[in-house]
């Protein structure tokens, strides 16, 4: 790349920054409270995502404990946080589960224990926070390395059932009597300290630590040896990079973000409940890395806007609403799901563009539109309808889409840059490189045949199985062999 | 000549049996200490052995469907949970309306029967099979009759929510599974999971929020009493009911996976779908065939669920937990084999019930247990009691 390219990226990257900063600043001083409430939570969201890309995109370990970890994270912070206040209502509280010991657990006790009078002054709250993120991430670490051990022996589905099932034991374990008097039960703790939580400071700040060292990971040597593990792992054993060691570390590290964005969580939430906890919170993570780019920090943060946006802006899609109104909009959707179909045969260059499905499509559509403007002059239609959920809807129907035309999220493994925003093409290739291609072209040739096609574009292999229905299948020659000797595992996305 | 070695006993073959037999010595030793310590009534544990035997049947049934698809696709049906579900609320909107009015019990029966005659045409091969056309005829005969009638209404609507759930079963394939036929498992397991949020949600949409009475009219959930051992068992009838059928549908499915041309191809698929393609199967249509079949099986479990509980919780959360644990009992069976399922789901219903009978106290953590053996089994053997290894090697 040219010098001049170079310093004009490292330029926008600054004004980027610059902007950013400026946002916030605004955001922080002349915003509403919605808005200050989405950008935390974006921060915050945006730190487990990213934790969790750690594991699924550049590991390729699918994991679905992250609830597990954030809830560990959570509860250890707020525990340790807690005013004296609501330590009280609690002791007092005839419902309450914990105990003497447990409700000592503090860091302003044992500052003041310690004599550290600057630590226990209520001025330096902030700082007490972040011993008690700190704390809780290491909580959630030592789980993560818990969680990680499984992963030396289990590959694959089994052990994103695994993950999943450590991250459901924690959950449902904490409203056991083994757990309940740290977490109170059900109840949980309500009064958790919002400063930290709530400041888009500190949230941004977070993240800031957490993107600059999970890019920093992803290109050390550290990072290298779990792509590496992600797209082969006997390759990677072979050269000689210590399979256990790293999967355990990724766990951990992963684990510990967590861990701290969970306590960020329930200052956000100004409460440590344990519903606030379930799976779903996995669940969209699994989405803004999935749509973003399994394996690409930057989109990871593009997914996590994404899902926030849909999550806290998407109310008017679940508001009441005339029955007419919902069968117009789904006439609308039958219609674009027409245009899509046609449009994506005409990429795919299938003839004829207009297939059976795309007819199909397009009268239903335009059944159900007649149906929406008739039906109420026949007494039909009549009333409204509440779609409650629809959002969660929305992000599951966006998750199969994603994962069935773009397996690899919208920015894929690769990282934003300015080169692919500003759509710049690469330098031609030289000479030399010229004559290797058309070299590789002629050695690899004779061997089309015998070997399944090389990968081509994802969307032309579906075009391509789609048309030979009439053979009997879409199985995949490729994924056969993979499905039985598993060398293919963890070389996806 | 080789003469035939002994295998050789080692510890790590005799170990299976040795925890087994440990384990119900322990039983054992505990149910005759509480008989004789804290006098217990010996029918106190018949009930609970009862009551296991149920939630065990349950559990097998949504097993199945766990394990054929995963036998033959390798994916994690993580919806099928939420399958379980749907063909509960199904059927309780069906036997809640019911009686239905003659002209409307004809119509819903006449589209029924010919759902029903599809479904067997898929083992015969044409409509127009004595087979299928009886079988049509015995729907429509059947369906009307029971729809047109509030005492039997449930049967209709276990019928109907089995049809209805079989074709949202080939629907999630067609839509979601299909396309990613040749995807890496992991993306495949992702749209899964995707798909068992979105049927949750769709749940709540299409149902309801809240948790639901399932009361249809009937005898069956009455309680019985039963005189044993000098004590009274109280159970309900229903424990009968889930048991019998699911005998009756275990025994169908082992029919049609061993004497039909497409069970024969459902196995061969399983096997190695590639060359099953090779010999003139269409592998497609087996699958669909298996997800059919497992929705079947999830509907019915859904049902039985409703009549032994009395409630439904709501769509959200309700297939989660029947689903993780029958996914337990399909792992400690042993993935891929139908025997194994049914084992694995007695034996996961037997532990959750029965130790929460012999042991006071461990009620909360029910759910927790069958999490944990998930990790242990999958952990330790991977391949279950009866399974074949299909512990990823390289």
């Amino acid at each position: 790349m040219p010098q001049d390219r170079t310093v004009r990226n490292a330029l926008l990257t600054v004004a980027g920054l610059a902007l950013l900063a400026i946002v916030l600043y605004l955001v922080q001083e002349q915003g509403g409270t919605k808005l200050q409430q989405v950008f935390a939570l974006f921060a915050i969201w945006g730190t487990a995502a990213v934790s969790l890309n750690l594991i699924n995109g550049t590991t390729g370990i699918l994991s679905l404990g992250h609830h597990g970890f954030m809830l560990l994270g959570g509860y250890t912070t707020a525990l340790l946080i807690l005013p004296e206040l609501n330590r009280e209502r609690i002791a007092t509280s005839a419902r309450s589960l914990m105990n003497e010991f447990t409700l000592s657990l503090s860091v302003e006790n044992w500052a003041s224990k310690l004599g550290l009078e600057a630590l226990a002054a209520p001025e330096a709250l902030w700082l007490r926070f972040i011993v008690a993120m700190f704390i809780g991430g290491l909580v959630a670490a030592a789980f993560g390395l818990l969680v990680g051990i499984p992963s030396l022996r289990l590959r694959g589905d089994y052990l994103a059932i695994v993950t999943f099932g450590f991250g459901e034991i924690i959950r449902l374990l904490a409203s056991t009597d083994m757990l309940s008097s740290f977490t109170n039960g059900s109840l949980g703790y309500t009064g958790v300290p919002g400063l930290v939580g709530k400041s888009l400071w500190w949230t941004f700040g977070v993240l800031a630590i957490t993107v600059f060292f999970m890019s920093r990971l992803k290109f050390s040597s550290y990072g290298r040896a779990l792509q590496g593990i992600r797209e082969d792992e006997v390759a990677a054993q072979a050269m000689g990079i210590n399979l256990a060691y790293n999967k355990v570390l990724a766990f951990t590290l992963s684990a510990f973000f967590a861990g701290v964005a969970g306590g960020l969580y329930v200052s956000w939430l100004s409460s440590a409940r344990l519903d606030s906890f379930l799976f779903f919170l996995t669940f969209y993570f699994l989405v803004a890395v999935s749509v973003g780019g399994t394996g690409s920090v930057t989109g990871t943060l593009m997914g996590t806007a994404l899902v926030v946006f849909v999550l806290q802006y998407g109310d008017p899609l679940e508001q009441t609403y005339p029955l007419t109104t919902w069968v117009f909009a789904g006439g609308v959707l039958l219609a674009l799901a027409a245009l899509g179909t046609f449009v994506y045969r005409g990429t795919l260059r299938l003839r004829p563009r207009l297939n059976a499905a795309v007819y199909l499509l397009a009268a239903l559509a335009l059944l159900t539109v007649i149906v929406s403007y008739v039906g109420p002059s026949f007494d039909w239609l009549q009333g409204d309808f509440r779609a409650f959920g629809l959002r969660r809807i929305f992000l599951a129907v966006l998750l199969i889409v994603i994962m069935v035309f773009r397996p690899s999220g919208v920015l894929g493994r690769a990282e934003f840059s300015w080169a692919w925003l500003l759509r710049e093409r690469r330098d031609e290739p030289t000479d030399e490189e010229r004559a290797q291609d058309d070299w590789m072209h002629k050695a690899a040739a004779p061997v089309g045949g015998d070997e399944p096609r090389a990968a081509a574009h994802p969307l032309l292999e579906l075009g391509a199985k789609d048309e030979d229905n009439g053979a009997g299948g879409e199985i995949d020659a490729r994924s056969n062999r993979a499905g039985r000797t598993q060398s293919d595992e963890g070389r996806e996305t | 000549m080789q003469t035939e070695r002994r295998r050789r006993l080692t510890l790590s073959r005799l170990a299976p049996w040795l925890i087994g037999a440990a384990v119900i010595v322990a039983i054992m030793a505990r149910i005759v200490f509480l008989v004789t310590q804290r006098d217990y009534n010996p029918s106190f544990f018949a009930g609970a052995m009862l009551q296991s035997l149920q939630l065990g049947s349950l559990y097998a049934l949504i097993a199945l469907g766990y394990t054929m698809v995963y036998g033959i696709i390798r994916l994690i049906n993580f919806a099928h949970g939420e399958v379980f579900m749907v063909g509960a609320f199904i059927s309780y909107y069906i036997f809640s309306r019911t009686p239905y009015a003659i002209t409307w019990a004809l119509m819903v029966a006449a589209l029924s029967a010919f759902g029903l005659m599809y479904v067997v045409s898929l083992w015969r091969g044409r409509l127009t099979d004595p087979v299928v056309l009886g079988a049509g005829l015995l729907g429509f005969l059947s369906l009307t009759l029971t729809l047109s009638s509030s005492q039997l209404g449930w049967i209709a609507a276990l019928l109907l929510s089995m049809l209805m759930t079989g074709v949202i079963g080939i629907l999630l394939d067609r839509v979601a599974y299909r396309p990613l036929r040749g995807a890496p498992r992991i993306s495949l397991l992702i749209t899964a999971i995707a798909m068992s949020f979105f049927l949750q949600n769709a749940g709540v949409l299409a149902f309801t929020g809240n948790v639901t009475a399932y009361r249809p009219e009937t005898s069956w959930t009455q309680t019985m009493q039963l005189q044993f051992a000098g004590g009274t068992i109280y159970a309900s009838r229903v424990v009968i009911l889930v048991l019998l059928l699911t005998i009756v549908l275990v025994v169908i499915l082992n029919l049609f996976v061993t004497r039909t041309r497409l069970g024969k191809a459902m196995r061969a698929s399983a096997q190695d779908p590639e060359v099953a393609q090779m010999m003139g199967i269409d592998v497609n249509r087996v699958i669909a065939t298996t997800f059919l079949l497992g929705s079947m099986l999830a509907a019915a479990a859904g049902v039985l669920w409703g009549l032994s509980y009395g409630t439904l919780s709501q769509p959200a959360v309700m297939g989660l937990l029947p689903g993780i644990k029958a996914f337990a009992a399909a792992v400690v069976g042993g993935i891929g084999s139908l025997p194994g399922a049914v084992i694995g789901g007695l034996l996961l219903g037997f532990m959750e019930n029965f130790f929460t009978a012999l042991i006071p106290g461990v009620t909360q953590y029910r759910d927790t247990f069958a999490f944990a053996l998930l990790i242990l089994v999958l952990l330790v053997r991977p391949s279950g009691i009866v399974g074949e290894d299909l512990s990823e090697k390289v």
